[in-house]
């Protein structure tokens, strides 16, 4: 039997090897944030939101300022009548009656044969020969068809040529969700990248330099962040003119307070650590220094503050845009759309509903995707 | 250039940081000393003493509060940082941790060509990474670990990229900050083995700090000893084990743990006694008064100033220079 005690020889060279698999630091990162499901899932519905707004509007028929007032408030779950040749009849809010197919499209309106005020009855024409009568002489109204017998409701049909249904002007809802999301996404990934740049820019010009310099710098940080920031946003706002770009430039002037701390403080401490100090005995410039070594590792937590920083601004867009100093009408955006929903809140709460919805969606990927990258990216936690 | 002029020549060098209350930390206090060409400086002291601020500040790291550091013929002291950035190809530094002291987010071949990249040395990529390469196989990596992050070497190899790094533009003097006292002991060996193969191949000049006497008697010519914020011993490496002068000296050569039982227990001089004072505050007259075994009455009154007691042997002892 053979020694199993023998020693193993390794030469210099094979002592020195490395065995594990080269990874980058981007590689490492993400390695563990695919592992954690919550951030896997708000990754994968931050993305299909961003797809729902960039492609979305291309896939509708609908525009979002397109107008039809007669297919107002017309809900996506509709209670219709059974009418006659398979066909069905919706009753709008407005006691218009539309015509149904059986897949659910909306065919086209009656027309008015007449109108009864004595008896309280309007007849609609469905054909030559055949036509169908409201009586709203009682509450609520009934359909009668020609012969005056009732016609019973109770069928619901998918409202198939406006999926999410109408708005109170008749646009379509889902064709406005897709714009508003694409509003909304874009006002907070240009206010994040503003915002990340100035902060970046200021919190390690400020983190850099240090004394003096760093407490004026960081004295104008702390009143800025003294004024609530809504407040702050909506008075940007009403010095500017309506519009895209002035609820950008207020949201940009504003959130990067944030961002400056935090590169400020990981500036404060990597700046003292041997390899800064090492690249400054190399003589390395200034610019070099922070780009190179500062920021890379001080990445992980302004990553986060970003994706941290996309909700709020979404949240903020919406919110101005609730209050009715966002964007200005006819372009959609979450915001406007909840505005719009308020007056019909009673009749028609799926139109407060679906906008509500995609912001909370929104927000919440984005805040799993933050939360994810604060884990993935924090190394005490690195197994 | 002439032979005579020492590479590096510091004059009563001080560094006093400011400690709020208008107090300050006395981490440097007037030091001085010169190395020749291709020669090596060893300082040592406690923790605490003032080692690194002194290296830190001869590399402008810090800014000198008092004093001049000549590098050849030019007083770099008085240079602002912006005319003293071809001075900086000069003169390099080798950290004493090598986890800190690479940056993690680069890899192995930019850290090593960060200073071939900030002197415009090279031109070509090409020929950058020719180099970089050539320098790798010098310390004994290969051109696998180029593409490697810092994060995945032992800290013997991460101390080897570190010593690339500064080697990699050819300066005339290499502060070492105590490079190995992270190390295992066995790496320990293989680091300065391989300092010593660039001093004699390049004819560098090294600063060498280490904060015990043992490593340092084998790398270096001369040896300062450092006691709070000054020097109090300077003298040939073999004298400083043979004949230590200032009590300081002797114990902290005392605290060398001796191999053999036998000799360590003829040899137990005193060691030292008590925690180093702070330097906010430090003892009036000779700094080592407080814990002098012979301190007299004068000691505390009257700063001794470090004197030549012959063969260049200096000792700021006021016992020994009467
Ligand atoms: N940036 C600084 N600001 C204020 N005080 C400092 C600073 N750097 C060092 N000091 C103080 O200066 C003194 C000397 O510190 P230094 O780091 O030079 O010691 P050292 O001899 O290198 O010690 P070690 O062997 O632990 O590295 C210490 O008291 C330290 O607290
Ligand atoms: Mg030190």
């Amino acid at each position: 039997m053979n020694n199993r005690w023998e020693r193993v020889s390794l030469s210099q060279e094979e002592s020195e090897r490395i065995f594990r698999k080269a990874r980058s630091f981007a590689g490492d990162v993400w390695f563990r944030f695919r592992r954690k499901p919550t951030a896997l899932l708000g990754l994968i519905l931050a993305l299909l939101m961003v797809l729902f707004g960039l492609i979305g509007p291309f896939m509708t028929p609908y525009n979002y300022s397109q107008q039809e007032t007669k297919l107002a408030n017309i809900p996506p779950l509709m209670t219709v009548y059974p009418g006659p040749d398979d066909s069905y009849f919706f009753v709008t809010e407005a006691l218009k009656v539309i015509e149904v197919d059986p897949e659910g499209h909306l065919v086209r309106q009656l027309r008015k044969k007449e109108d009864d005020a004595k008896h309280k009855q309007t007849s609609f024409k469905y054909d030559d020969d055949t036509s169908v009568v409201l009586d709203y002489s009682i509450k609520p109204y009934v359909m009668l068809d020609e012969y005056g017998q009732r016609i019973e409701q109770g069928v619901r049909k998918w409202n198939a040529s406006h999926l999410l249904g109408t708005d109170h002007l008749g646009r379509d809802i889902l064709t406005r969700l897709m714009y508003g999301a694409r509003i909304s996404l874009m006002v907070a990934f240009i206010a994040a990248t503003v915002n990340m740049l100035i902060g970046i820019l200021y919190g390690g010009v400020s983190g850099y330099l240090g004394g003096r310099t760093d407490a004026i710098m960081m004295r104008v940080v702390d009143i800025i962040a003294t004024i609530p920031l809504t407040l702050y946003v909506i008075l940007i706002k009403v010095c500017l003119d309506d519009g895209l770009i002035s609820i950008i430039v207020a949201l940009s002037s504003v959130y990067w307070v944030d961002m400056a701390r935090v590169v400020r403080g990981q500036v404060l401490s990597l700046k003292n650590q041997e390899f800064v100090l090492a690249a400054r005995t190399i003589g390395s410039s200034t610019k070099n220094i922070l780009l190179r070594h500062l920021i890379p590792n001080a990445m992980g937590p302004i990553l986060v503050t970003v994706t941290m920083l996309i909700p709020s601004a979404i949240f903020m867009e919406a919110f101005m845009s609730f209050i009715g100093i966002g964007i200005a009408p006819p372009m959609a955006s979450l915001g406007t759309m909840c505005n719009d929903a308020t007056e019909a809140l009673r009749t028609n709460p799926y139109q407060l509903f679906l906008p509500a919805i995609a912001i909370c969606i929104i927000m919440f990927a984005f805040n799993f995707i933050g939360d994810g990258l604060r884990d993935a990216l924090d190394p005490k936690l690195k197994k | 250039m002439n032979k005579d002029v020492p590479v590096l020549r510091v004059q009563d060098l001080t560094k006093h940081f400011p400690a709020g209350r208008g107090k300050v930390v006395h981490a440097v206090d007037n030091v001085s000393f010169q190395i020749p060409r291709g020669k090596t400086f060893g300082l040592v002291g406690e923790s605490g003493c003032g080692k690194s601020t002194c290296a830190r500040t001869i590399i402008r790291i810090y800014e000198p509060t008092g004093g001049k550091v000549y590098l050849g013929h030019d007083d770099i002291s008085i240079l602002s940082q912006k005319e003293l950035l071809p001075h900086r190809q000069r003169m390099q530094m080798i950290f004493q941790d090598p986890y800190a002291s690479l940056n993690a987010r680069m890899t192995v071949h930019d850290i090593i060509a960060e200073p071939l990249r900030a002197h415009g040395v090279f031109a070509s990529r090409q020929e950058e990474s020719e180099r970089v390469n050539d320098m790798l196989a010098q310390v004994g990596l290969n051109r696998e670990h180029a593409s490697r992050y810092a994060h995945e070497f032992s800290g013997g190899q991460r101390q080897r990229v570190g010593i690339a790094r500064a080697l990699i533009i050819h300066p005339e003097l290499v502060i070492c900050d105590e490079p190995i006292s992270a190390l295992d002991v066995s790496i320990q060996a293989q680091i300065v083995n391989m300092l010593r193969k660039f001093q004699q191949e390049q004819a560098l000049t090294y600063l060498f700090i280490a904060h015990d006497l043992s490593m340092v008697r084998y790398v270096s010519d001369e040896v300062g000893v450092m006691y709070l914020g000054q020097l109090v011993e300077t003298c040939a490496a073999d004298e400083i084990y043979a004949t230590p002068l200032h009590p300081y000296t002797q114990g902290l050569l005392a605290a060398i743990p001796i191999p053999d039982p036998k000799v360590a227990r003829e040899k137990r001089a005193a060691g030292l006694e008590g925690d180093l004072p702070s330097p906010i505050d430090p003892p009036s007259g000779c700094r080592f008064h407080t814990r002098c075994p012979h301190a007299t009455e004068r000691c505390k009154a009257e700063v001794p100033s470090l004197k030549d007691v012959g063969a260049g042997h200096c000792v700021a002892c006021h016992l020994i220079n009467d």
